[in-house]
């Protein structure tokens, strides 16, 4: 299996540089769908699905490399190497914003610029830290993922999982795009938010631009503003954009933004 | 004049028996009915304008933003989500909930409606469903472990038990040249026997516990080696042990026979073991194994009292042990082994019992179930 295909890679637009988008926890890469066409005139376009989201190869999923974010930054370098990128934008939402962080510092040649759209180096408060939730919280989290269960059953599983050429199988299903194993997403949810990547901030060698939603109660403004302050050519931009997901509630906002930067 | 309640929409709303929300698109609260209120047990000033997610707990606003919201703007809906409200003095609500977003002929959103239904006896029931699986999971874990190292003790304690065994054995042999007494010659005797029928018990033990334990009785098959000097063998050993009882054999094996010998040989010892132990002492056991009708036939006679019904029904069933002195009893293995050895071998153990004899039977088909015919023996 290709990385192409493991990842569900999907590359549109003709520009020289190329931009990379990479989702969050929760859904796949149908979150860029308003964003991404945007950039298409200017940037060779690339989309793909974290595995175990999406139209990924969840056979591909492996409990040990993607224990931490590393493993999923392995990935995007990957897929950088792949595709033969070079000095291109990484445009990562949510808990891709660190993914894109350390996929920067692997290969350092990869990424030009990286767009974080509301980053958070940490979720859980530690000591002086405010990360905006308890330990306590994300254990709740956790197990409240099983009891929904996203369109998601063991029966369908084998149709949509067995038919890698036939994307219409799945594709079509309610919730389709936030749909994923049960398991893995309670695994991807648990290294998302026991993440902690606040030392990798300073590492940071390219210009980057973190966008900052008003009333995100995933990532606040105190959280964006710790990333701000720890990435040294960085500048934030707060978007009019309220929740977690501007690029879906506000993608307009989101997509001016990046324009100023890119 | 108010319209009379039953056609009341308003009423209908306020008093729905699911619950009502509806948002602004920057996802605070517009609307609420009373059925809400009355479940979250807060007001509506308390509610209106404030953001959805505050009257959330934390897990179910993590999942708002990361899944719902994201949903809506995708697909419009999202349906039979579970959600936990918290009322007023902070107790969980738990909710089943059915959202749309309302979009204008732009597509941009408008509002996002969301509809409740109370649900706490619903969920307690999934959680415990849930833990109990996980219950389940963790058991299953434990017993597998335990079980793979009971078949590493079974395993074990087979080997261990075969060398001392083979030990007395050959110490009785040494003492059985140098006998002279009458008296010396029947203890070593005595000893042969007990060592041959620790080593059948040992076998048949190990047999029994590869069997449950998912392992199955293994084969070895051979078609080119003759069977009856086995057989033969076997009736050897037993006459040894059994110097007073008489045992007659005959033989027709013209055909190979595509079998594991050394099993056939451990079924041809328990079956004739069986019949020393419950026949007519004056009676002679008889063996008979013949190659007829593609068929290899073994068949143990012995003559004393019938089988009784019931028993007979049990007769294959493990640990079964029939009413003989406690000194001649066994495990009750035996026979079930025996008649899981006709089975790997694609055969039958079958027995019938009147008055005047008793005969076990086993067939098998000469060739095995790969279906090779078997090359003529030379």
């Amino acid at each position: 299996m290709s990385v192409i295909e493991r990842n569900n890679v999907h590359s549109r637009g003709s520009g020289e540089r190329a931009m990379v988008f990479a989702h969050g926890f929760g859904c796949d890469q149908n979150m860029w769908r308003y964003v991404a066409p945007a950039f298409e005139d200017e940037f060779r376009t690339i989309l793909f699905d974290h595995v175990g989201a999406g139209g990924s190869d969840l056979t591909a999923y492996d409990k040990t490399r993607y224990a931490t974010l590393d493993g999923y930054a392995d990935d995007v370098v990957e897929i950088g190497n792949e595709l033969g990128l070079k000095d291109a934008v990484f445009v990562g939402h949510s808990v891709s914003s660190m993914i894109g962080v350390l996929a920067s510092q692997k290969a350092p040649d990869l990424f030009g610029k990286l767009v974080l759209v509301g980053p958070s180096a940490r979720y859980i408060d530690d000591s002086d830290y405010v990360g905006g939730f308890s330990e306590k919280q994300i254990e709740e989290l956790l197990q409240f993922l099983e009891s929904n269960h996203m369109g998601w059953s063991a029966q369908m599983a084998p149709a949509i999982m067995g038919n890698p050429d036939r994307p219409e199988l799945g594709a079509e299903l309610t919730n389709s795009f936030c749909r994923t194993d049960p398991e893995i997403a309670k695994a991807f949810a648990r290294v998302t938010f026991k993440s902690d990547n606040r030392a990798d901030l300073a590492k940071v060698a390219v210009p980057t631009l973190i966008l900052q939603c008003c009333d995100d109660i995933i990532a606040s403004e105190e959280v964006g503003t710790f990333v701000h302050a720890n990435i040294t050519n960085s500048k934030m931009i707060i978007l009019q954009a309220t929740g977690h997901c501007p690029n879906l509630s506000a993608p307009d906002e989101v997509i001016d933004a990046m324009r100023t930067f890119v | 004049m108010a319209p009379a309640r039953i056609d009341d929409f308003h009423d209908m709303f306020e008093n729905s028996p699911c619950g009502y929300i509806t948002l602004q698109p920057n996802g605070r609260v517009q609307r609420v009915n009373k059925t809400l209120l009355g479940w979250t047990n807060r007001t509506a000033d308390e509610m209106i304008g404030r953001r959805f997610s505050d009257f959330v707990n934390m897990a179910g606003r993590i999942y708002y933003e990361t899944h719902i919201a994201p949903l809506l703007r995708m697909q419009g809906f999202f349906n039979e989500f579970a959600i936990e409200m918290v009322t007023a003095s902070g107790e969980p609500v738990q909710m089943i909930c059915n959202a749309l977003e309302g979009r204008d002929a732009a597509g941009k959103p408008e509002f996002t409606r969301l509809a409740f239904l109370k649900a706490t006896d619903r969920r307690r029931y999934e959680r415990e469903l849930l833990n109990a699986r996980d219950v389940a999971t963790v058991s299953l874990a434990s017993e597998r472990a335990a079980s793979e190292l009971r078949e590493q003790f079974i395993a074990v304690l087979g080997h261990d038990l075969r060398n001392p065994l083979a030990s007395i054995s050959a110490g009785a042999r040494i003492i059985g040249r140098e006998a002279k007494t009458e008296k010396e010659h029947q203890v070593v005797a005595m000893l042969q026997t007990t060592v041959m029928r620790m080593a059948g018990l040992i076998d048949n033990v190990l047999d029994f516990a590869r069997g449950r334990l998912g392992g199955g009785i293994t084969l070895d098959r051979n078609n080119r080696e003759r069977l009856e000097p086995v057989l033969h063998q076997v009736v050897d050993e037993l006459r040894m042990s059994s110097p007073d009882r008489q045992i007659e054999e005959e033989y027709f094996i013209d055909r190979p026979v595509d079998c594991d010998r050394t099993r056939i040989g451990q079924l041809a010892s328990n079956l004739i073991g069986n019949a020393l132990t419950h026949g007519a002492a004056n009676q002679p056991v008889r063996v008979r194994a013949e190659t007829v009708d593609g068929q290899f036939k073994l068949t143990v006679a012995n003559g004393g009292e019938p089988i009784p019904d019931v028993a007979r029904a049990k007769l294959f069933e493990p640990f079964f042990r029939g009413d003989v002195r406690a000194s001649r009893q066994g495990l009750g293995l035996g026979l079930h082994i025996a008649s899981q050895i006709a089975k790997a071998h694609d055969g039958a153990l079958a027995v019938t019992s009147t008055s005047e004899q008793t005969i076990f039977t086993f067939t098998m088909p000469l060739s095995g179930s790969n279906g090779t015919t078997p090359t003529p023996s030379e």
